[in-house]
């Protein structure tokens, strides 16, 4: 089962955000969509999303996701916004209880508590939201996904998680928590796919990696093949050196600077 | 300890907020059927009907046909402006909404103008098929003319953008507002005077026929409103992200323009130009219960009822004998309770 974008064309009037892009995503995996600013990573996450109209094909499970409706689709994957903004102050867990909405987990009332406990606020329930810092409220909207999609398998169909950077506003402790609680969603059957900034968090958390670079799709596949000197220096445009230090021989991305 | 039917018996704290504001409603209630300016009053009324004695012409008459009509009326009015206003600050995501903002009020106001001055042109056939009641009649064609001509401006295939119905309604408020100063130039005193007075609001002109005529279309509104607080509650998310949890977006605003439209089109074209209710109420609800719409919306409609009948027997009381317009006594109450909020609150709205 798995998340297939086919050719994926979207314009904003006479400029093209992306152009023809494909990319299959696979449930047990974390996908990640790296590139530069305005290569297309969000573009193509609103089309992933539904939020965006686009040309071309998604698929969700087999289905066609524009043949969908809202309360369908929410049942199946959950999207982490890179706003956490809310107009109203709610207190914090009945931001998370929306992640109901979908009625998913609608007969587990003690859910939201447990996805709040998750991302390490369970002793925030209470507070108001507007009180919470930039990284806290990012965190809150994570565990109101996490609530939608609490089983990363239901009926047999693995469930999807779609982050939209989703540790922008956070420290590097709490980066990695996000991120494992990502990769153990994946690990237990669900999929995830994210878009992300930081290339090393990437190729420490990502089973696969797409490169976007002007709304093209410049590589795709494991971290190994993909992180490589030459795809990133032509995607950033600028020098970069890729090593693989022990032990784990992970990816490692360093700047060189342009004028030593 | 509570055992589990204990906590299933005690109502929840919305619950409860729901109990002291209907109390609070009905004593504004016997408050406004006691007051006014015939010496007739309820302890009088209820002594009669101990004793088993009839009620004298006048007083049914003053009961029957001027004070409760004038309290449904109220209720009415204050219920659907305060409802119009929590729906809308809860689709444009700002506590600063109000009916106004779609336009219902500017129509409402263009209609009950061009009634007023140009309304003596029409045949008198035409006129007496109105039944006197060419203005309220305008005032309800016009605002739902204004809404609609708005949602249209707004909707691109099959999207509605809250940002341009927003821009969209001060255009519309601008364009009407300088139609109704074409044919305030063009009015004689008389039609000068009753257009201010229309400006101001009144429940001086309540009727049973008038309750009778807004009252379902108020009520259906409130109705269909009060199923769409966990839409709303998403939407405070942000339209894309209320679309994720499950919530059909689309057909949520046009539930909560409608419902905003006829509650509002309905209380204007009674009441006439009533301001403040809309915007203080939710806000008054929202300190005391928080922002859920689930307890917002039903909390907004009984406080603004509550609020609005109490408004009208401070009109009826202050310089009895004669009676002041409405739409004064919510602005002098509801400015400085309004300017109060604001000083109280130091993080800002929202």
């Amino acid at each position: 089962m798995s998340f297939i974008a086919t050719d994926i064309h979207v314009r904003y009037g006479p400029r093209e955000a992306l152009r023809r892009v494909s990319l299959t995503a696979r449930a047990g995996e974390l996908t990640a969509i790296v590139g530069p600013n305005g290569s297309g990573k969000s573009t193509l996450m609103g089309a992933l999303t539904g939020t965006l109209p686009f040309d071309g094909s998604v698929t969700l499970n087999g289905q066609d996701i524009t043949r969908q409706r809202p309360w369908q689709l929410a049942a199946q994957r959950a999207v982490l916004p890179q706003d956490s903004r809310l107009a109203f102050d709610f207190p914090v867990i009945e931001v998370v209880r929306m992640g109901l909405q979908a009625g998913t987990a609608g007969d587990r009332p003690e859910v939201p508590m447990q996805a709040l406990a998750r991302v390490g606020l369970a002793h925030y329930a209470t507070r108001s939201f507007h009180a919470l810092s930039g990284g806290e409220a990012q965190r809150v909207m994570l565990a109101r996904v996490l609530a939608q999609v609490w089983e990363p398998v239901a009926d047999g169909q693995p469930r999807w998680l779609l982050l939209d950077e989703p540790v922008s506003s956070l420290d590097i402790g709490h980066q990695l928590q996000v991120m494992e609680i990502a990769r153990d969603f994946a690990r237990s059957g669900g999929g995830v796919i994210a878009v992300m900034h930081d290339l090393n968090l990437t190729a420490l958390y990502a089973d696969r990696i797409a490169v976007l670079a002007g709304g093209d799709r410049l590589a795709f596949g494991p971290p190994t093949e993909v992180l490589t000197d030459g795809t990133l220096s032509r995607a950033y445009g600028c020098a970069l050196r890729v090593s693989a230090p022990p032990p784990q021989h992970v990816p490692y991305i360093l700047p060189h600077a342009a004028t030593p | 300890m509570a055992s589990l039917s204990d906590i299933a018996l005690a109502p929840s704290r919305p619950a409860r907020l729901h109990l002291w504001l209907a109390a609070a409603l009905v004593l504004a209630a016997l408050a406004s059927l006691q007051v006014g300016a015939a010496d007739v009053t309820l302890s009088a009324l209820a002594g009669k009907f101990m004793r088993g004695e009839a009620l004298s012409p006048l007083e049914r008459l003053i009961l029957w046909d001027i004070r409760l009509p004038r309290l449904a009326m109220g209720a009415l009015v204050g219920a659907g402006l305060a409802v119009s206003g929590a729906i809308l600050q809860g689709l444009f995501r700002n506590p600063l909404a109000d009916p106004g903002i779609v336009g219902v009020t500017a129509g409402g106001m263009l209609g009950a103008i061009l009634a007023i001055v140009l309304g003596g042109l029409l045949p008198a056939a035409h006129l007496a098929r109105t039944g006197g009641q060419l203005v309220p009649l305008a005032a309800f064609l016009g605002s739902w003319g204004a809404t609609l001509l708005l949602y249209r401006v707004s909707t691109r295939g099959g999207r509605t953008s809250v940002a341009t119905m927003l821009l969209a309604g001060i255009a519309l408020a601008a364009l009407a507002g300088a139609l109704a100063g074409i044919l305030i130039y063009m009015a004689d005193d008389q039609q000068l005077r009753d257009l201010t007075f229309w400006n101001m609001g009144s429940l001086a002109g309540a009727s049973w026929p008038k309750v009778l005529a807004a009252g379902p279309l108020v009520a259906l509104a409130l109705g269909a409103a009060m199923t769409l607080g966990r839409g709303l509650n998403g939407l405070a998310m942000g339209e894309a992200t209320a679309a994720h949890i499950g919530i059909n977006v689309q057909r949520l605003k046009t539930a909560a323009v409608l419902c905003a439209a006829a509650a509002t089109g309905a209380a204007v074209a009674i009441a006439g130009a009533i301001g403040f209710v809309g915007i203080v109420v939710p806000h008054l609800v929202r300190l005391a219960a928080g922002p859920d719409h689930r307890t917002l919306l039903p909390a907004s409609a009984l406080l603004g009822a509550t609020l609005l009948t109490l408004a009208d027997v401070i009109a009826r009381v202050i310089v009895a004998p004669a009676e002041l317009p409405i739409g004064i006594v919510t602005a002098v109450l509801g400015a400085p309770v309004f300017l109060w909020i604001l000083l109280r609150r130091k993080g800002g709205l929202a």
